[in-house]
C-alpha cells in the first residue's frame, strides 16, 4: 500500500494576544495510503484546520514535517503542492467574480492556460453541475452551490491528493448529499486520495475507509471504523431525550448501581441553540449498557419514578460517537 | 511572471467589478471637483485672478553698474602684467599698467538691469541710458537684433495684445518689507523685489588669465530677483515668475552676447599687438577709444530686446501667458481641485487595495494561492503590482473624466493638462507610485486592519490639508511635506504649458521608490508573504 501523506510529530503553537501560547496540535503522526478516504473527525477547536494548513504548506509546522508523495512539505513546497488539491472550510472564492472567472484565475494560479485551462473548467462545471450559472457571480450564488465551486476549485490541476476541509457546513441536505457522493465519486471513478474533516460522526461514517479521531490537538485514536467501535467494546448506546427537569448526579448513579448492564451514564443538559434563536438543544440522557434492550424498561421506569419526562428513546449499536464518547467523557457536538 | 499578471489583472478587475468602489474612486472625487469648479469659476476673484490685471508690488533696491569698471582693461586686471608684451615697450605710459582710472572709457556709462526690469514691468519708457567714451546712447534707440525685425507679423500683433500693461496693474513701492506685508494682507497678488548689488551680480566679471588672455568669470547666480508671492493666488504668482524669468533671460543673453564679443575682439587686439601686427606707438589712443566704443555700441545691441516696444518678455513668458489668457476661468480652476482631488481619493484606493489583502485571508482566498504551487513572492509582487496599476488607473481615469467634464461646461473640446503628454504621463507614475507606496507602507506599518482603516484616512486627510487639496493653501513649506503638492505643482505647471517639472517628477519618484521599497519589506513581515 503507498503512502500519500506521512506527517510525523506535528505541533503547531501559536501567540495569543495576550502573550501566552496555545499548542492547536501537540504532536500528530498521520499516514493516508493511496486512493482512501481518511477523516479526521473532532469537535470544533480539535485541531483539524490547523493540521490540514501545515500539511498543506500553508503554515509551518512548530515542529515535525510531512511529506506529500515522497516531497517534503517544508523543503520542497513546490513538489508537494503540485500533488495536492485544497477545499477549504470558508468559501475561498471571489464573491465579485463569477464561477468561472474564478475557476479559470485559481486555474491560472495552477500553471493551466489557454485551451487546456478552458477545457479543465469547462469539465469541472460540468462536473458540479453548475453550467448554466457559469458566469454569474459568486455572490448570487447560493450556499450549496458556493460549496459546489469551492470544491471544483480544488480540484483544477486534477490532483492526485485532495484535503477537504469541512466541505459541508453550512448547506441544505440535498447539497450535502450531492458533496458526499462527489467524495466517493473522486475515489472511486479517479482514484483520488481524500483527506476529509468533520465534526459530524455521520459524514466520517459513510465515507471513511479510516479514521482518525481528533480533540485537544492530539489524534485519540485512529483506524477502520471497525477498529475503532471494537475498542467501547460490545456495549449498546441508549440515547434518551429528556424533558426540562433536571437529571442530577445522584439520579445517574443511582441508575448505575440498581440496573444490571449499566457501565456508564452521561447527562447533557439542554444548550440555546446558536446566540439568541431562544431555542436549544433537548436535554440527552446518554446510558452504555451490556444488553441495551433488556435493561431499557428498568431504566424507563427509574426516570418515571424520579418525574422525568421521556420524550424518545433511541438503541444505537456502537459508532463513532460512542468511541468518542468513551474517549472523551462528550458528546462530538459539545 | 504569467502568475504576477494573472493577479495583477484579478486585482485590477474586481476594483472595476466593484460599484460601490468605483463610486467611491471616480464619482466622488469628480462630482466634488466639479461643484468646487464651478462654484470658484464662477466668483473668479482672490482665488482665480482676472488676469487682466495682477495687481503687482515692485522694489527696485538695484545701484547699477558703471560700465566703464567693467569693461576697464586696466582698472581691473590683476593678469594684466602677464601680457605677451610690455606696455613699456609699446609706448604706453607706465601709470596705465597699475592702478587707476582707464582713460578708454569716460566715467558715467551706467547700466541698471534694476532700472530697465522695474520699468518692464511698470511699463514705463526705459530711460536709462549709457554713455559710452563721452557719447550718449540711447539705449532706447537699439534694435533688437535677436527678435528678428519688428515689423515681422507676430512681434507686432504681440505688442498689440499681450502688452504686460493690460496684464499687470505694478506699482513701485520702495521697502521690500513695506511690500511683503502688503502682500500679505492681499493688497497684491504678489512682490517682485530687486535686491541692491542686481546689475552687479547680473554684470560678468572679466579677467586675464595666466597667458594674459581674456575671459568671463561666470555671473553669481545669488541674490537674484525675488518674487515674493501670496499663496492664495498660485496663478498671478506663476505669471509673474514667468514675465520676470523672461526678462532676466534677456539679460543674461545681453551678458552672453557682451561676454563673447569682448572677449573675441579684445583677444584679436592683443594677439595681434603680440605679433606686431599693430604698432601701437603708431596709433593714437583717442582713435583706439573710438573703436572700443564702436565695439561696445555693437555689444550692447541686444539690451534692445529689452525694450523693443511690446516684446518685453519675449521667449520664455511669450507662451505661457498667451496659453493662460485664451485659457477659459473654469479649466484654469478644474487642473489643480481636480487634480488634488484625484490624487487624494486614489490614496485612499492605495491604502485599502494593500488593506483588502486581510480580506483575502479572512474569506481564505490568500490561502488557496498560498497552497497553490505558486511561491509567496510572487503573490506579493502580483498584489504589489496590482495596486499600483489600479492608482495609476484611476488618476489617469480621473484626469480624462475632468477634461470630458471640462470640455461638457465650456461647451467645446478641451485638452486642459498642458500639451506634454509624455511629461504628463511621467508625473502620474511617478505619483502612482508615491500613492501606491504609501499605501503598503501604511498598511506595513499598522498591526491590524482595524489600525489601517483609522490611520489611513488620518493620513490621507492630513496630506490633503498639507497640499491644499481642501481648497485653503499652507505655507509653501509645509505643503512640500504633502505628496498631493507635488503632484498637483506638476499638473498645473503642465496646464501652463510650463514642462519643467522634473524636480516634481524627481521628488515624488524618490519619495514613492523609499515608500515602496519600505513598506513592501514590513508589508512582507506582516503578511507572511
Ligand atoms: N491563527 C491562529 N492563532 C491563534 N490560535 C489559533 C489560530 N488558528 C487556530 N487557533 C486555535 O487552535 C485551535 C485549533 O483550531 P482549528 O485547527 O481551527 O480547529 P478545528 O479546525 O478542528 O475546528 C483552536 O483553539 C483555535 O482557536
Ligand atoms: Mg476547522
Amino acid at each position: 500500500m503507498k503512502t500519500m501523506v506521512e506527517a510525523r510529530n506535528l505541533r503547531k503553537s501559536y501567540k495569543r494576544a495576550d502573550g501566552s501560547t496555545i499548542e492547536a496540535v501537540k504532536g500528530v503522526d498521520l499516514d493516508i495510503h493511496q486512493g482512501e478516504i481518511f477523516s479526521l473527525l473532532g469537535p470544533n477547536g480539535a485541531g483539524k484546520t490547523t493540521t490540514i494548513s501545515m500539511i498543506s504548506g500553508l503554515v509551518a509546522p512548530t515542529e515535525g514535517d510531512a511529506t506529500i508523495g515522497g516531497h517534503s512539505i517544508t523543503k520542497q513546497p513546490m513538489a508537494a503542492k503540485r500533488l495536492m488539491g485544497f477545499v477549504p472550510q470558508e468559501i475561498a472564492l471571489y464573491p465579485e467574480l463569477s464561477a468561472r472567472q474564478n475557476l479559470a484565475f485559481f486555474g491560472r494560479m495552477y500553471g493551466l492556460g489557454g485551451k487546456k485551462l478552458s477545457r479543465r473548467v469547462d469539465e469541472l462545471i460540468e462536473f458540479v453541475d453548475l453550467a448554466d450559472r457559469q458566469n454569474d457571480r459568486i455572490d448570487t450564488f447560493s450556499g450549496g452551490m458556493k460549496r459546489r465551486v469551492n470544491l471544483a476549485a480544488g480540484l483544477l490541476n486534477s490532483p492526485p491528493l485532495i484535503y477537504m476541509d469541512e466541505p459541508t457546513v453550512g448547506i441544505d441536505p440535498q447539497s450535502r448529499r450531492r458533496i458526499l457522493d462527489t467524495v466517493k465519486l473522486l475515489r472511486d471513478e479517479q482514484d483520488m486520495t481524500v483527506l476529509y474533516t468533520t465534526h459530524l460522526m455521520e459524514e466520517a461514517q459513510e465515507l471513511s475507509d479510516r479514521v482518525g479521531i481528533m480533540d485537544h490537538g492530539e489524534i485519540i485514536a485512529m483506524g477502520t471504523q471497525a477498529e475503532l467501535t471494537q475498542q467501547v467494546g460490545e456495549e449498546d448506546r441508549l440515547e434518551i431525550t429528556t424533558g426540562a427537569q433536571n437529571v442530577g448526579e445522584a439520579l445517574t448513579e443511582r441508575m448505575q448501581q440498581d440496573i444490571a448492564g449499566l457501565t456508564r451514564v452521561l447527562y447533557n443538559p439542554p444548550e440555546p441553540i446558536g446566540e439568541n434563536s431562544g431555542e436549544s438543544t433537548p436535554a440527552r440522557l446518554t446510558v452504555f449498557a451490556k444488553r441495551g434492550r433488556t435493561a431499557l424498561p428498568q431504566i424507563i421506569q427509574t426516570l418515571d419514578a424520579a418525574g422525568i419526562d421521556i420524550q424518545s428513546v433511541e438503541v444505537r449499536e456502537p459508532d463513532l460517537e460512542a468511541v468518542f464518547l468513551a474517549l472523551t467523557g462528550r458528546a462530538l457536538r459539545d | 511572471m504569467r502568475k504576477i499578471l494573472a493577479i495583477t489583472a484579478k486585482e485590477i478587475y474586481t476594483v472595476f467589478r466593484d460599484r460601490n468602489l468605483i463610486l467611491l474612486m471616480f464619482a466622488t472625487p469628480l462630482v466634488l471637483s466639479t461643484i468646487i469648479g464651478l462654484a470658484f469659476g464662477g466668483i473668479g476673484d482672490s482665488d482665480v485672478p482676472d488676469f487682466a490685471a495682477i495687481p503687482v508690488a515692485v522694489v527696485n533696491h538695484d545701484e547699477g553698474v558703471d560700465l566703464q569698471e567693467t569693461v576697464n582693461l586696466q582698472g581691473q586686471f590683476a593678469n594684466l602684467d602677464a601680457l605677451p608684451f610690455n606696455l613699456q615697450d609699446i609706448g604706453l605710459p607706465s601709470e596705465l599698467s597699475g592702478v587707476g582710472p582707464n582713460p578708454l572709457l569716460q566715467s558715467g556709462s551706467e547700466l541698471n538691469f534694476g532700472d530697465i526690469l522695474a520699468g518692464i514691468l511698470l511699463s514705463q519708457p526705459i530711460t536709462g541710458t549709457a554713455t559710452l567714451g563721452g557719447a550718449e546712447i540711447d539705449v532706447a534707440q537699439f534694435e533688437c537684433t535677436l527678435l528678428g525685425p519688428p515689423q515681422e507679423e507676430g512681434a507686432a500683433s504681440f505688442a498689440a495684445e499681450g502688452s504686460l500693461d493690460d496684464l499687470l496693474d505694478a506699482t513701485a513701492v520702495q521697502d521690500a518689507e513695506q511690500a511683503r506685508a502688503a502682500v500679505q494682507s492681499g493688497e497684491f497678488a504678489a512682490a517682485v523685489i530687486i535686491p541692491p548689488g542686481f546689475s552687479r551680480r547680473m554684470i560678468p566679471q572679466f579677467a586675464f588669465d595666466e597667458g594674459g588672455r581674456l575671459y568671463t568669470q561666470p555671473a553669481d547666480e545669488t541674490g537674484s530677483v525675488e518674487v515674493y508671492a501670496n499663496n492664495g493666488r498660485p496663478i498671478s504668482s506663476r505669471i509673474l515668475h514667468s514675465v520676470v524669468a523672461g526678462v532676466i533671460n534677456q539679460f543674461e543673453r545681453v551678458n552672453v552676447a557682451l561676454s563673447a564679443t569682448l572677449e573675441t575682439s579684445v583677444n584679436t587686439l592683443v594677439d595681434s599687438l603680440a605679433v606686431g601686427d599693430i604698432d601701437l606707438s603708431a596709433v593714437n589712443l583717442p582713435a583706439t577709444a573710438a573703436a572700443l566704443q564702436g565695439l561696445d555700441a555693437t555689444t550692447l545691441e541686444p539690451l534692445g530686446c529689452l525694450i523693443a516696444p511690446g516684446a518685453n518678455n519675449v521667449t520664455v513668458a511669450q507662451q505661457p501667458l498667451d496659453a493662460l489668457q485664451e485659457a477659459p476661468q473654469f479649466a484654469r480652476i478644474i487642473v489643480p481641485i481636480g487634480a488634488a482631488q484625484a490624487v487624494f481619493f486614489a490614496l485612499f484606493t492605495g491604502v485599502f487595495g494593500m488593506n483588502s489583502i486581510y480580506e483575502e485571508r479572512k474569506y481564505w482566498t490568500l490561502q488557496r494561492l498560498i497552497v497553490s504551487p505558486t511561491p509567496r513572492s510572487y503573490l506579493l509582487a502580483g498584489k504589489l503590482v496590482g495596486n499600483l496599476a489600479v492608482v495609476f488607473l484611476q488618476i489617469l481615469i480621473l484626469q480624462a473624466a475632468l477634461t470630458l467634464i471640462a470640455s461638457a461646461v465650456l461647451g467645446a473640446p478641451t485638452f486642459i493638462w498642458g500639451t506634454d503628454i509624455a511629461a504628463l504621463l511621467a508625473v502620474t507614475v511617478a505619483l502612482a507610485l508615491c500613492v501606491s507606496g504609501l499605501g503598503v507602507f501604511v498598511v506595513g506599518l499598522a498591526k491590524t486592519p482595524e489600525q489601517v482603516q483609522l490611520f489611513g484616512p488620518m493620513i490621507n486627510i492630513s496630506l490633503a490639508v498639507l497640499g491644499g487639496a481642501f481648497g485653503f493653501a499652507l505655507p509653501e513649506q509645509a505643503a512640500r511635506f504633502s505628496l498631493i503638492y507635488w503632484g498637483v505643482d506638476a499638473y498645473v505647471d503642465l496646464s501652463l504649458s510650463q514642462p519643467d517639472v522634473s524636480l516634481n517628477i524627481l521628488v515624488l519618484f524618490c519619495q514613492g521608490l523609499a515608500l515602496f521599497l519600505l513598506g513592501t519589506w514590513l508589508f512582507k513581515r506582516r503578511i507572511d508573504l
